[in-house]
């Protein structure tokens, strides 16, 4: 039975297949969940900061026509605020051209809750009757006539509007509405060059906040990268004698450095999960209070978001492989001797 | 003791452990034996040329204080660290001319190792620690979960096989590194200080251990140690002291007072 094998016959040792190597990984995690989730926690930070930051960007395009609105009649109050001071107990009049714009709407319902002592509204939407003939009525006793609607071209001469007032002003909300100017009435419009001056103010802030969020974001994922690697380089010291151990039992450096990529990739694709889902929830809830829900969950965009997490779950996951391989090449170079060392 | 009811999985496994008592020779040869660690300018001659044949099946001890070149030359016979002059033959293979894969292949199969702080791996029960060499060595799951059960037998803790290391005693936990070191049927036993950390009794249950696998197996065993209950039991005793091999006895020619411990 016995064969007379060679006794100096040395063979090459293969690394154990892939899924053993996968299982010891996870055991470890399981039983160091302190350490892992440290390590998972690094992830996650970074990954929510980042796509935080991301739906930010898909937020605001989404509420992008609602900003502008509010911003808007931000302004026009600032404009109707300054020539005419509060509103309160004061009587106001309303022409309307045309059909009201939603932002004419909103400025209505803003004087209405601005609690005037009246509101005169004539013009074709608010009030059938529009007609030159009744006109008359809306000059006395008004501080300022607004010319509100969507219409080019205002039917009635200026001075027909303002008939009746002490101090004639006609406020417009467009700029290229054709009036028949008169005599001594004032006009003025909400959106002339302050509109203009604040949407450039908006984009050259928008360049600025760009270019500071890009560089937030890379050094937080830089921090990340540290922070992940960093405890991992603990981890490998911790486990010095462990890996000595499974070099003097036969492990190739290849399999000690497999088992730290495993780890690190599971908790990176652990924490990228996790992270990538909260940073997303924080966001829209934010947005949500300051937006409304509604708006922010109904006018999103969500295939490209989703698009956008994978490729942060994808990047987080990367970036706790890349973490991992200084310390698993750390790891994989100790010497078997290390394992007897009795310290430690 | 309860190891010694497991006599029929001792025989399954002389069976399957590649008849190391059939041959004989030397398993180890250590010829001039040199090693200087440098650490900058200075340094530092651990092992001044040591000479030592080590024959197959017997029980080595190897003594000499702390700082004397023991563990140095003991690394070196266990294949953990190559010489900086002179030869180390593990099975007459020049252990210098191995490249790493070579090496763990090596460490895997030819030599089993018994650590004075057990090392067992935490995080994996006592059967999945027996079984870890034997996946290095890519053996089937199943067939090494049944060979790993058998050593457990063997050690007397087949009723602890999935226990963690964690919950064991010293002893236990040795004896779990020892089924550890046999998982690949090695033909050497190297052994750093076993019973350092262990009582009087398990210490003493160990050795005996060693030995009834080296008379069973015909594993040679080679502990470094300066226990001197573990002299009692070797065959040879190599003192090494300055970074050379003082002399070589017998227990018989060593007077040793010990107390007979029961």
């Amino acid at each position: 039975m016995k064969t007379e094998e060679p006794q100096s016959e040395i063979g090459i040792q293969h690394p154990p297949p892939f899924r053993r190597a996968f299982r010891i990984a996870v055991q470890g995690i399981r039983i160091r969940l302190g350490r892992s989730l440290v390590t998972l926690s690094g992830v996650v930070l970074g990954t929510a900061f980042l796509m935080s930051t991301v739906t930010t960007q898909f937020v605001d395009r989404a509420v992008a026509r609602e900003r502008d609105a509010r911003q808007q009649l931000r302004i026009m109050e600032s404009v109707l605020k300054s020539r005419i001071g509060s509103i309160e107990g004061k009587t106001l009049s309303v022409a309307v051209c045309g059909t009201l714009t939603p932002m004419d709407a909103a400025l209505l319902d803003l004087l209405r809750d601005a609690k005037p002592a009246a509101l005169r509204l004539y013009g074709a939407a608010a009030c059938p009757g529009f007609e030159p003939a009744n006109l008359t009525a809306l000059g006395p006793g008004a501080v300022a006539v607004l010319i509100l609607g969507d219409a080019p071209v205002c039917p009635v001469p200026l001075a027909a509007l303002t008939g009746g007032m002490n101090v004639p002003l006609v406020i417009d909300s467009r700029s290229d509405r054709q009036c028949q100017p008169a005599p001594g009435v004032r006009r003025e419009i909400f959106f002339g060059r302050q509109l203009a001056d604040q949407r450039d103010r908006v984009a050259k802030q928008a360049r600025q906040d760009r270019f500071r969020t890009i560089w937030i974001v890379v050094v937080s994922l830089a921090v990340t990268i540290i922070g992940v690697a960093n405890a991992l380089l603990m981890s490998v010291t911790e486990r010095f004698r462990e890996i000595g151990t499974m070099k003097c039992l036969g492990a190739l450096s290849v399999f000690i450095r497999r088992l730290f990529l495993i780890e690190s990739s599971l908790i990176g694709l652990a924490g990228s999960v996790i992270g990538v889902i909260s940073g997303i929830l924080l966001t829209l809830v934010v947005y949500g209070f300051i937006y409304g829900f509604g708006l922010v969950f109904g006018s999103l965009a969500y295939g490209p978001l989703m698009l956008a997490a994978l490729a942060a779950v994808i990047t987080g996951t990367i970036l706790a492989v890349v973490a991992a391989l200084y310390p698993a090449r750390f790891a994989s170079r100790m010497v078997p001797a290390s394992a007897l060392r009795s310290t430690v | 003791m309860e190891e010694r009811a497991s006599d029929e999985a001792l025989e399954r496994l002389l069976t399957s452990s590649g008849d190391n008592a059939a041959r004989s020779g030397y398993v180890i040869r250590a010829v001039d034996v040199r090693k200087v660690y440098r650490m900058g300018d200075s340094e530092t001659h651990a092992l001044r040329g040591v000479t030592l044949d080590v024959h197959r099946g017997e029980y080595l001890s190897i003594m000499g204080p702390s700082g004397s070149g023991k563990s140095t030359f003991f690394n070196m016979i266990g294949g953990l660290d190559k010489p900086t002059a002179g030869k180390v033959y593990i099975d007459q293979v020049d252990i210098a001319q191995l490249d790493p894969y070579e090496l763990a292949w090596l460490r895997c199969r030819k030599v089993g190792y018994v650590f004075q702080t057990f090392n067992l791996i935490q995080v994996m029960s006592c059967i999945e620690n027996v079984m870890l060499p034997m996946a290095f060595a890519g053996r089937d799951s199943e067939e090494a979960r049944e060979k790993a059960m058998e050593i457990l037998d063997l050690v007397g803790l087949g009723d602890r096989a999935l226990h963690k290391p964690a919950e064991m005693s010293g002893g236990q936990q040795q004896r779990v590194a020892i089924a550890r070191a046999l998982a690949n049927s090695p033909d050497i036993l190297l052994a750093d200080e076993p019973t350092a950390n262990l009582d009087l009794k398990t210490g003493k249950e160990i050795i005996d251990l060693f030995r009834r696998l080296r008379d069973k197996l015909g594993v040679t065993v080679i502990s470094a140690t300066h226990d001197l209950k573990m002299l009692k039991a070797s065959d040879r005793i190599a003192w090494i002291d300055d970074g050379r091999l003082a002399r070589l006895s017998t227990p018989a020619e060593v007077n040793i007072d010990v107390e007979e411990v029961h």
